[in-house]
């Protein structure tokens, strides 16, 4: 073998910052080749996933749109991940913050007052924490696995969405429709922008990243995260249970993960429709990788992942790609994001093959 | 030197680079059949590299290894023990859930029929005394048994050449005996035998010649039989060695820690929990427990430090007050400081920077925390002290902990701790593969932090460093303490017993002869 992995010592510093665009080049290459296999035109395939959203300034608020609940989930799951904590359930807190927001929504239903929107908001995040105190429970008092437990749960939550929009909360005034009757004016988030569909949880966005960074950068908490993460054995000879971390880490991530919920359903939906849980829990999974765990890179990440869905949307109508595309985009970029990963550890070196070349001539020469 | 004896093993100008160090730089030596040769050197100097190229884990980037004169590829451990290259490493790899036998045969490249494979072994064991019993489970045996079975799995493939690595860190000063008789007897039927070690007496009391290696390149050849043990120290560390300064006579306060009835829960089923464990620790005194490896030494540890409260509050009291159910940080704030024996990972955390890591213990008690926000310039200053003050050789406190050697990052922890000027400290192997210069620096400020009042607990395995620095000692074995012994009335031959587990007058009853 001609090249070999060695171990660097000191992890890559630059290889942690190029593999995701290096990941992201790949997606697209491959890509391209295999829609190209199967029969689709692969470069514009790839050209209206990647490239159109972005050089379209028509496109940038649909991007906005979508990247703010990424960029909020997102945070909160790095913070998780930082501290080891592999909540994958994001989706479910994500849904369980958007029916708490709606309850509040509901239960105001014809009241106006500027309080409605923070109370909604509140329990939102209520319900996200809430929501991720189930597996924060099970791992810290019986050590049950939060993968488990947090990805089953979001199964829950959405059957409690169907269940509520064709029971309980049911559009009086919907024909039969499953879906909850449209919130009130003051239930709603209002525009940022007129004339376009920015609301307020696009600036409430950016300002969760910045907040985090600093508190992930400065505060003790955010300390307390990275050592439990970097070394579960030095955090507790720190002084920091490893307990009340877990507990820490889920609560603000499924807290974060309410927000998005709330901020969406107050949003872009304005009422609850089976069709709330959009997965925005999962690729939020996909952009806290690709940001590195980092509050900042997230907004970076989260705008690449909102311009596949935009895209995907765009070849859907243009090239005719099956809606399942984009999530194919994502799933290959995660995958190639932790296949690069390996780089930051390690290196390829070429092996000097002189001297073995060197015996195996020797060794062909005598007979 | 006789020219006429050809080398079983000669290295010419072996070279080799890792990024940003020269790790081996143009070494050449030989080693004669049933030669015992010793390979001295700091932390750092390029032994492991060195031995890793022999056995094959490395190729060299130049340089050239001569097999009974003939010049040779080692590519992989296979091809090395193929040439008849043995290798014991300082840390095993044994399944504990299985035999010895299942070990050995697990260990061993080509496929051996059970019976035969017994039949070997036990002529091997007869041969050079090894007394093991195949069917017994890993996890039952003590370390100097584990290590027989490593010796056992080399001796299989009738070495030409064997390397120890550190053998004796985890023996008993019997067990050590045991260990030397053996390699004798090697080396008296030819075989080669590469010792590893930065244990100065074991290697005049064991080895023929000893070359040194310092900072990768060899700088002497000797034979140390001719040499004192401090000459090699110094030429091992290139400068003249301090010696530790202290007043053996200085009068001890009143008891700072005290330690009584302390018990432990096993945490999983590797954890030796310690049980009834009882003594004190005064003022400017600095108390030792000894013992071999896994006899409840890091649970001892991380109840004193307090990872692991206990249910008494009475358990541990630091100057009279009761801290045995408070936790780490209040205990701390209390002034009971702890430095596992773990350097990365649990004193440390290797993907941080100096700065951070200063954080880790020292934020209250140096008051890095202001509204819950971390003082960057104030955790920098410190740790920049600790580097100046405890001469870290690093590149100052944004350096990455990780990428400190062993002695310099152990030199960092243990300034740390001292820098806070704990009333109590306690520090498990604060030497552990730190080289003899770090060790000094090291026991140099445990005995100026005990001069200037703190009470200090040492536990360690290296005895030698035990008798030259406490004033009291203890033996830990199975999770019991021994009575407290002045080192002064310190018997070296009883202490090897306690450690193996011979209680003597408290405990003779259910003792096991050895």
């Amino acid at each position: 073998m001609p090249f070999r992995l060695e171990k660097r010592p000191a992890p890559s510093r630059l290889m942690l910052y190029a593999t995701p665009f290096g990941a992201l080049a790949l997606t697209m290459i491959a890509g391209a080749l295999v829609f190209s296999l199967i029969g689709y035109d692969g470069l514009a395939a790839v050209q209206q996933i990647f490239i159109t959203p972005l050089t379209s300034t028509f496109r940038w608020q649909d991007l906005a749109v979508k990247a703010s609940p990424l960029i909020i989930i997102g945070v909160g799951l790095a913070v998780a991940y930082r501290a080891n904590v592999w909540n994958i359930g994001a989706e479910g807190q994500y849904i369980v913050g958007g029916l708490t927001g709606t309850w509040v929504a509901l239960a105001t239903h014809g009241m106006t007052g500027i309080w409605i929107l923070p109370a909604m908001v509140l329990a939102g995040m209520a319900g996200g924490m809430a929501y991720a105190a189930i597996p924060a429970f099970f791992k810290t008092r019986f050590n049950v696995n939060e993968i488990l437990t947090s990805l089953m749960l979001t199964y829950a939550s959405v059957q409690l969405v169907y269940y509520v929009v064709r029971g309980p909360w049911k559009d009086p005034m919907g024909m039969g429709f499953p879906q909850t009757r449209v919130f009130s004016e003051a239930a709603r988030l209002p525009n940022m922008i007129p004339g376009t569909i920015v609301h307020w949880g696009v600036p409430v966005a950016l300002l969760v990243a910045l907040v985090v960074w600093f508190v992930m950068s400065r505060s003790v908490f955010g300390y307390r995260i990275k050592v439990v993460g970097a070394a579960p054995k030095a955090a507790r000879y720190a002084g920091f249970s490893t307990n009340a971390t877990i507990w820490l880490a889920l609560l603000v991530s499924g807290g974060l993960a309410g927000l998005a919920g709330v901020l969406e359903v107050a949003g872009p939906f304005q009422r609850m429709v089976p069709g709330f849980p959009t997965n925005y829990g999962f690729t939020a999974i996909i952009v806290a990788f690709l940001a590195r765990l980092h509050p900042i890179g997230v907004i970076f990440a989260a705008i690449v992942l909102a311009v596949t869905f935009v895209g995907g949307d765009l070849a859907q109508t243009t090239t005719g790609l099956p809606s399942a595309a984009s999530g194919i985009f994502q799933a290959m970029l995660l995958f190639f994001l932790l296949a690069g990963d390996i780089l930051v550890r390690y290196r390829v070196r070429r092996v000097s093959s002189q001297p073995a070349a060197g015996v195996r001539a020797a060794a062909e020469a005598q007979p | 030197m006789n020219c006429d004896t050809p080398f079983r093993l000669e290295l010419t100008g072996i070279t080799k680079r890792f990024p940003g160090v020269l790790a081996n730089d143009s070494v050449s030596f030989g080693v004669k059949p049933g030669e015992i040769h010793a390979l001295l050197g700091e932390n750092g100097a390029g032994k492991s590299t060195l031995v890793k190229m022999i056995y094959g884990i490395m190729q060299p980037d130049a340089g050239e290894i001569r097999w009974n004169g003939e010049p040779v590829t080692i590519t992989n451990p296979n091809a090395a023990r193929r040439l008849g290259i043995g290798m014991v490493f300082q840390h095993f790899s044994l399944f504990e859930a299985l035999s010895v036998l299942e070990n050995i045969a697990l260990g061993i490249d080509s496929k051996v029929p059970s019976r035969e494979l017994r039949a070997r072994i036990s002529a091997i064991m007869d041969e050079y005394g090894l007394t093991l019993d195949p069917n017994r489970t890993v996890e039952t045996l003590s370390v100097g048994e584990r290590q027989r079975i490593e010796i056992v799995r080399a001796l299989l493939l009738e070495p030409k050449l064997l390397i120890m690595d550190e053998p004796t860190s985890v023996l008993t000063p019997q067990e050590v005996e045991q260990l030397f008789g053996v390699l004798r007897q090697l080396a008296a039927q030819g075989c080669s035998i590469l010792y590893i070690s930065h244990k100065l007496h074991e290697i005049q009391a064991l080895c023929d010649t000893a070359t040194i290696l310092r900072a990768g390149k060899l700088v002497h050849t000797c034979d140390p039989r001719q040499e004192t043990s401090r000459s090699m120290a110094e030429k091992m560390i290139g400068a003249g060695l301090r010696d530790l300064t202290r007043s053996r006579d200085r009068a001890l306060g009143e008891p700072r820690l005290v330690v009584s009835k302390l018990s432990t829960v096993q945490a999983d089923h590797f954890d030796v929990p310690v049980r009834h464990v009882s003594f004190a620790v005064r003022a400017g005194e600095i108390f030792g427990i000894a013992g071999v490896a896994g006899n409840g030494q890091n649970a001892l540890l991380e109840a004193l430090s307090g990872e692991t409260p206990a249910s008494e509050a009475g358990a541990v009291a630091v100057d009279g007050k009761p801290m045995g159910t408070a936790d780490v940080s209040a205990r701390r704030s209390k002034g009971l400081s702890a430095v596992p024996e773990e350097r990365n990972g649990h004193a440390a955390v290797g993907d941080f920077t100096l700065a951070d890591n200063a954080v880790l213990t020292a934020r209250d008690r140096i008051d890095m925390v202001t509204l819950g926000l971390i003082g960057r310039d104030k955790a920098e200053a410190f740790a920049g002290k600790v580097i100046e003050t405890f001469g870290v050789k690093a590149q100052g406190p944004g350096a990455i902990a990780g990428s400190l050697s062993g002695g310099n990052l152990q030199k960092f922890v243990m300034g740390r701790e001292i820098l806070q000027r704990p009333s109590v400290l306690v520090v498990s192997q604060p030497t552990w593969g730190v080289d003899a210069g770090a060790a000094a620096a090291i026991h140099q400020a445990l005995v100026d932090l005990a001069q200037a009042g703190s009470a200090i607990v040492i536990i360690s395995q290296d005895l030698d460093e035990l008798l030259a620095l406490c004033d009291t000692m203890a033996v830990i074995n199975g999770g019991r303490l021994s009575r407290a012994m002045p080192v002064a009335e310190v018997d070296v031959e009883e202490v090897g017993l306690l450690m193996g587990g011979i209680h003597g007058e408290t405990e003779a009853s259910d003792a096991v002869p050895a």
